[in-house]
């Protein structure tokens, strides 16, 4: 079957497939985002036949979002089937390139922070950052305010002290299209066969659970094709890779790597919430260009963040905070609620079309004497926070992923603090002052109306040495199952401040060369 | 600031020193930055909430008391020792150093 397909073409919808053929490859990726063409793109050329299947197809199409769609208990959040892109390109497809690297603080066992620590550390991860950055289409692996600021001498950070509040540096994708910029060397590279349409449903183990013997795929014709390669990668974010290994339950009830009830828990969010306001001392302030961002135009811009060890003395949580100019009357906008129509139109326009939008650049940013400040911080580690699965099953028969967000009070009062300390060092430098919303200053653990996430899923088969403890090793290998492994901000432990995918695509990269030793 | 609030802010100040209050005392409200930013209004209502936060010193005299002599260091030197030395306060959600928390609530008697 694979000879046969080979001689057609590198993409093959898996709907013009005879029902139960069989796929066979090397390395199988399930999933084909931006961790899943990631490591595809790794091993173009290689001598290993590589599968890559995507369950949707090349475009948007309803049918196969609604397999996504699931049920929401706990916290209100996004419709499931709205918080990722079940195509080819996967949630690259409408992301907005927001990109930076976790603090080494990040990786470490916070002991004010439980279920906190990854198994590797930040330098660890640095050459895999490094080459992360052009697949994403970034500038230097670089992400220090001081040197941005040789380059650009308008990025100016704010004149505060960096050991309580520092300027965090951003790069700014354009954003890229991992199913536009990457479809022809994928459709072109002769051994990496591309598989749409070919949603996984299951996992099959051996009968000692210590290896996976194949894959089983199945369509809305109801052909159903099995799969086999010596090593496979799950690579089909948080939700869908917790939800698979659960259904895959044929021979392991609890669902596979499941032994210690650990899959689908940990689901993490960051929290992106209106915060407070700053009036600023604009005579103090030569410009805010620093801290501006125009969608398309900006390559790199700062937030501001709390020094480590003022983390460690308050023991909160990590997180930054954006400055978008307003004014006190209005409600708090986030940076794209705060773009103009003709933008937004624009960033529509280039997710179809895989090109940045169109805007006009500014070199000087003048400082406004108010802003609305929004945070993003990382959420805690809790395992009641879950993925589980539903008795509803979706139209391949499936059962639905269910989703309980759940906070902690840490998560209150992170914030709480942040902008305690943040208040304090405005007014110390003589800068400004910051005011902090309501919920923020109240003790008692309830959210506002204005609770959301970032759209960002992680930690769902988290990663860590010890079986008990975590889901994958810290080769990002299922404990025990010595031929699967995970990838994607799934195994994340901990969900750092920033936005995940510059990490998860360094993750995948360090992967692939774990998988390169395996394969030979 | 805005013109008017300049003006209403101006006008207050005069109103204060036809009160009663001697002319070197009322450089201690003149703490430009608050009221720059946030308008007369406002550093009005977060005084009086100073007040209720705090009503021990619900007393004209007793704040002027609290306030440093303008001859002897500058205010905005206080204030920033203030926040250096965690002496905050948060009003209406702005954090605030003790001293201009005490301006506010003077100048809300006005």
């Amino acid at each position: 079957m694979r000879a046969v397909f080979h001689a057609i073409a590198m993409h093959i919808d898996a709907r013009s497939l005879p029902n139960g053929s069989l796929l066979e490859g090397d390395l199988c990726i399930v999933g084909a985002g931006a961790a899943g063409i990631a490591m595809a793109l790794e091993w173009i050329g290689s001598k290993h036949t590589v599968l890559l299947l995507e369950g949707g197809g090349l475009d948007y199409e309803p049918a196969m979002q609604d397999l996504y769609r699931g049920k929401i208990v706990g916290l209100p959040y996004f419709p499931l089937e709205a918080a990722r892109l079940h195509q080819f390109g996967g949630t690259t497809g409408h992301w907005a390139g927001f990109c930076s690297t976790f603090d080494a603080i990040d990786f470490e066992q916070r002991d004010w922070v439980p279920y906190s620590g990854w198994p590797l550390r930040r330098e660890d991860l640095d050459p895999f950052y490094a080459r992360a950055q052009p697949l994403l289409q970034l500038g230097p692996y670089d992400y220090a305010a001081a040197r941005w600021q040789r380059r650009d001498p308008g990025l100016v950070p704010l004149p505060l002290d960096p050991t309580v509040v520092w300027t965090k540096m951003w790069q700014f994708s354009p954003p890229t299209r991992f199913g536009v910029v990457y479809r022809d060397a994928i459709f072109g590279a002769p051994n990496v066969q591309l598989y749409t349409h070919a949603n996984v449903c299951e996992i099959v183990a051996n009968e000692a659970l210590t290896a996976v013997d194949g894959l089983r795929v199945r369509g809305h014709d109801g052909k159903e094709h099995r799969v086999r390669a010596r090593q496979y990668v799950l690579a089909c974010c948080s939700i869908q890779n917790a939800r698979l290994l659960l259904a895959s339950n044929r021979r392991a009830t609890a669902g596979l790597g499941n032994a210690h009830d650990l899959v689908g828990r940990f689901f993490m969010e960051h929290l992106e919430i209106p915060s407070g306001h700053l009036g600023l001392e604009t005579s103090r302030v030569p410009g805010m260009k620093m801290y501006a961002f125009t969608l398309g135009v900006t390559k790199a811009r700062g937030e501001l963040a709390l020094h480590a060890g003022v983390q460690r003395a308050r023991r909160i949580l990590n997180g930054t905070v954006s400055l978008e100019p307003g004014t006190a009357d209005e409600v708090a906008k986030s940076t794209f609620q705060s773009l103009n129509p003709q933008v937004l139109a624009a960033m529509r326009d280039s997710t179809e079309q895989g090109a940045p939008p169109p805007s006009a650049d500014s070199t000087v940013v003048p400082p406004a004497p108010f802003y609305h400040l929004m945070t993003r911080q990382e959420q805690a580690p809790n395992p009641l926070s879950r993925v589980s699965l539903t008795t509803e099953r979706d139209a391949l028969g499936m059962p639905r992923a269910q989703l309980d967000w759940r906070l902690t009070d840490l998560d209150k009062r992170s914030f709480r603090e942040f902008y305690g300390v943040l208040g304090r060092e405005f007014g110390r430098s003589g800068l400004g002052r910051v005011q902090m919303l309501d919920w923020v200053t109240h003790t008692e653990p309830a959210w506002p109306s204005t609770l959301s996430g970032g759209w960002h899923h992680m930690g769902t088969t988290r990663m860590h040495d010890d079986p008990k403890r975590g889901v994958v090793n810290a080769s990002c290998q299922l404990h025990g199952v010595a031929n699967l492994s995970i990838t994607g901000a799934s195994v994340f432990p901990t969900a750092g401040a920033v936005n995940p995918t510059l990490t998860l695509v360094a993750l995948t990269l360090r992967l692939s060369d774990h998988l390169r030793l395996k394969l030979g | 600031m805005e013109r008017r609030d300049f003006l209403q802010t101006l006008g207050a100040l005069v109103c204060l020193s036809a009160d009663g209050v001697r002319g070197p005392d009322w450089p201690v409200l003149a703490q430009p930055l608050l009221l720059m930013l946030l308008g007369h209004e406002a550093v009005r209502e977060l005084g009086m909430q100073y007040r209720a936060l705090v009503p021990q010193e619900d007393n004209r005299d007793l704040l002027r008391s609290t306030l440093p002599a303008p001859w002897h260091r500058s205010i905005a030197a206080t204030i920033q020792q203030d926040f250096e030395a965690g002496r905050t306060v948060v009003l209406r959600g702005w954090i605030l150093s003790v001293t201009e928390a005490r301006q506010c609530a003077l100048f809300s008697m006005l």
